[in-house]
C-alpha cells in the first residue's frame, strides 16, 4: 500500500511540475527615480507558449526582460522561472537584448562557444548545439568571420543564436527583428517557432505586430509599466473596432464597429441609397497597437 | 559547483585573452616606446646621477609607460559597456566576480609581461645593474601590476566614454609619473614637488622597483605594502561600482 501511495505522490508531483508555468512574473515594480518603468507588471507564460509582448516605447517591455533575466532587481513583486528565482534559474534562460550585445572582434562560432560554455554545455554537446543553432538560424556561411564585419541582419541572427544555443526553457527576445530584412525575419521566426514546438516558453517583444500572428502567439499589451490586456489574439482583439466601408455613387463612408457584419446589415436595412461597394475589415493587431498608442 | 566556476572562469579568461590579442596596438606601443626612450635618456640620466642613472632611466620609463597602460585596463572594461556585452554576461550563469577575474587576469598577465620585458631589456641592453633576487623583482612587478589593474578598473567604472578615459588616464599618468620621479629624479625636483611626491603611487612604484632591482628587500616591501593598500582601496571601489552594473538600464 505504501508503495502505491509513493508512486501516486511521485506521479502527482511530476504532473504538477509539468503543469507549472515556465514564467510567473507577478505584480513587478521597478522605478528609475520618479519614473515607474514597471508598475504591478504581471505576466505568466507556459512551456511551449509564445507570448507576444507589445506596447509603445517606454511601456516597460525592456525593463521587464532585464528584470526577468536578473540584470535588474525589481523593487517589488515576485518572479519564478520554472519555480526558481531568476538568479537560480539563469541556466534555464536565454536572452537576446533589444540592442546588439556582441563582441565585434570574435567570430559567431567563438561567440556561441562562449555562451554555450557559460551555460554548461561541453565538448561534443557544445559542438552539436553550435551546429544545430547555426543551421536553424542560417549562420553557417559566416560562422568563422568576425562579427564586426557582418551585416546588421547577420548580427541579429548571431545574437538570437547566442540566446538559443544552450536550449533554454525560457527565451526572452527583445525586438529580435528590429531593422532586419524579410529573409532574416523569416529565419528568426522559423527558429522561434521551432523552439516553442520543442517546449520552450518564449516572451517575444516586438513592434512588428503581424509577426505575432505568424508565430501564433498569445498577446500581452503593456502600457505605462503594466499589462493592460492579455489573452489569445481573438480575445484581445474582441473589443477593438473593425471597419465597414460603403461606397455610394458620390461618396465613401467608413463606420468603425466591433461587429462589422451586424453593422453592415443594420446600415443596409436603413439606407435607401444604392450601395456600389462593400468592404468589411476585421480588427487586426495593428488596430490594437494603434488603440494602445492612442489611449496613451 | 566549484568545477562549474572553474570552467566558466577558464572560458572567460580564454575569451578575454583572445579579445586582448586581437587588439594589441596599445600594448605593443607601450612596449616599444619605453625601450626607445630608455636608450635615448640613459646618457642624460647617467650624467645627472653617476650612481643610479641607468636604473633611473629604466625604472622611470617602466613606471611611466605602465601607468599609461591604465588606459588599456580601462578600455578592456569600457568596451564591454559600449558593446553592451557586460549586461549580456550578467544575464548568464557567470557571477560578477567570475566576470571581473576573467577580464582582469589576462590584462594582469600582459602587464607583468610588459614590465618583465622592459626590466630584461634594461638590464641586458641599457646595462642597468641588477643585484636583487628574481623572486623580489617578480613580487614587485606583480604588486605594481595589481595596483594598476585595480585603479584602471575603478577608473573604467566611473568614466562615461573612451574620450573621458583617454583624457583622465593621459593626464593622470603624466601627473603620477612626473610627481613620482619617473621623469626626473625626485632629488632634482623643487621642494614642494618633493613634499607632494609620496602622494603619487608612482613614487612608491619607483621606490619598490628600484629597491627590488638593487636588492633592498626592506624598502621594496614597505613600498609594496603601500601599493597593495592603494590597490585594495581601488579594487573595493571598482567592485562596488561594477556590481551595480555600471548604472541601471532603462527601457
Amino acid at each position: 500500500m505504501a508503495l502505491v501511495y509513493s508512486v501516486y505522490f511521485v506521479c502527482v508531483r511530476c504532473i504538477e511540475r509539468l503543469m507549472e508555468n515556465m514564467l510567473e512574473a507577478l505584480c513587478l515594480d521597478r522605478a528609475f527615480g520618479s519614473v515607474h518603468a514597471l508598475d504591478q507588471f504581471t505576466l505568466v507564460a507556459e512551456s511551449g507558449e509564445i507570448v507576444g509582448l507589445v506596447g509603445h516605447n517606454g511601456a516597460g517591455k525592456t525593463t521587464f526582460a532585464n528584470v526577468v533575466s536578473g540584470i535588474l532587481r525589481p523593487d517589488g513583486g515576485r518572479i519564478r522561472v520554472n519555480g526558481k528565482a531568476p538568479r537560480a534559474a539563469r541556466r534555464l534562460l536565454g536572452l537576446a537584448p533589444q540592442h546588439l550585445a556582441l563582441y565585434p572582434t570574435v567570430t559567431p562560432r567563438e561567440t556561441l562557444r562562449l555562451f554555450g560554455g557559460l551555460y554548461g554545455l561541453r565538448r561534443r554537446d557544445l559542438a552539436l548545439a553550435i551546429d544545430e543553432t547555426a543551421e536553424s538560424l542560417r549562420l553557417t556561411g559566416f560562422l568563422d568571420r568576425r562579427v564586426g564585419v557582418l551585416s546588421g541582419g547577420q548580427q541579429r541572427r548571431v545574437q538570437a543564436a547566442a540566446a538559443m544555443v544552450h536550449r533554454p526553457s525560457l527565451l526572452l527576445l527583445d525586438e529580435p527583428t528590429a531593422g532586419v530584412d524579410p529573409g532574416t525575419r523569416r529565419s528568426l521566426l522559423e527558429a522561434v517557432r521551432a523552439r516553442a514546438e520543442q517546449g520552450t516558453a518564449v516572451v517575444y517583444t516586438t513592434h512588428y505586430l503581424p509577426e505575432l500572428t505568424e508565430l501564433g502567439a498569445s498577446i500581452a499589451v503593456a502600457r505605462h509599466g503594466r499589462v493592460i490586456a492579455r489573452g489569445g489574439a481573438s480575445e484581445v482583439l474582441g473589443d477593438l473596432p473593425g471597419e465597414v466601408r460603403l461606397s455610394f455613387d458620390d461618396e465613401e463612408v467608413r463606420v468603425p464597429t466591433t461587429d462589422p457584419a451586424a453593422t453592415l446589415a443594420r446600415i443596409l436595412t436603413s439606407t435607401a441609397r444604392p450601395v456600389r461597394g462593400v468592404d468589411l475589415r476585421q480588427p487586426t493587431l495593428d488596430d490594437l497597437y494603434r488603440a494602445v498608442a492612442h489611449a496613451d | 559547483m566549484r568545477t562549474d566556476t572553474a570552467r566558466r572562469l577558464a572560458l572567460l579568461v580564454r575569451h578575454n585573452t583572445v579579445l586582448r590579442l586581437r587588439d594589441p596596438g596599445h600594448l605593443v606601443s607601450y612596449l616599444v616606446m619605453p625601450m626607445v626612450l630608455m636608450l635615448v635618456f640613459s646618457p642624460l640620466y647617467q650624467a645627472a646621477l653617476p650612481d643610479g642613472g641607468r636604473a633611473q632611466a629604466v625604472i622611470g620609463m617602466l613606471v611611466m609607460f605602465s601607468v599609461l597602460s591604465l588606459s588599456v585596463v580601462g578600455t578592456a572594461l569600457l568596451t564591454e559597456r559600449t558593446w553592451r556585452t557586460w549586461n549580456r554576461l550578467r544575464a548568464s550563469p557567470a557571477s560578477v566576480v567570475e566576470m571581473l577575474v576573467g577580464k582582469a587576469l589576462p590584462v594582469f598577465v600582459l602587464l607583468v609581461l610588459q614590465q618583465g620585458l622592459l626590466l630584461l631589456f634594461g638590464s641586458r641592453v641599457v646595462g642597468m645593474p641588477v643585484t636583487g633576487t628574481f623572486a623580489l623583482i617578480l613580487l614587485s612587478v606583480c604588486v605594481w601590476s595589481f595596483a594598476l589593474l585595480a585603479v584602471g578598473v575603478a577608473l573604467a567604472g566611473f568614466v562615461r566614454s573612451h574620450g573621458e578615459l583617454a583624457a583622465v588616464s593621459d593626464v593622470g599618468a603624466l601627473a603620477v609619473s612626473a610627481l613620482g620621479g619617473a621623469l626626473a629624479p625626485i632629488s632634482m625636483m623643487p621642494a614642494w614637488a618633493q613634499a607632494l611626491a609620496p602622494l603619487s603611487p608612482g613614487h612608491w612604484a619607483m621606490a619598490m622597483l628600484g629597491a627590488a632591482v638593487a636588492g633592498d628587500t626592506g624598502t621594496a616591501l614597505r613600498a609594496a605594502l603601500v601599493l597593495v593598500l592603494v590597490g585594495v582601496a581601488a579594487g573595493a571601489l571598482a567592485c562596488v561600482r561594477v556590481n551595480r552594473g555600471f548604472g541601471d538600464l532603462r527601457g
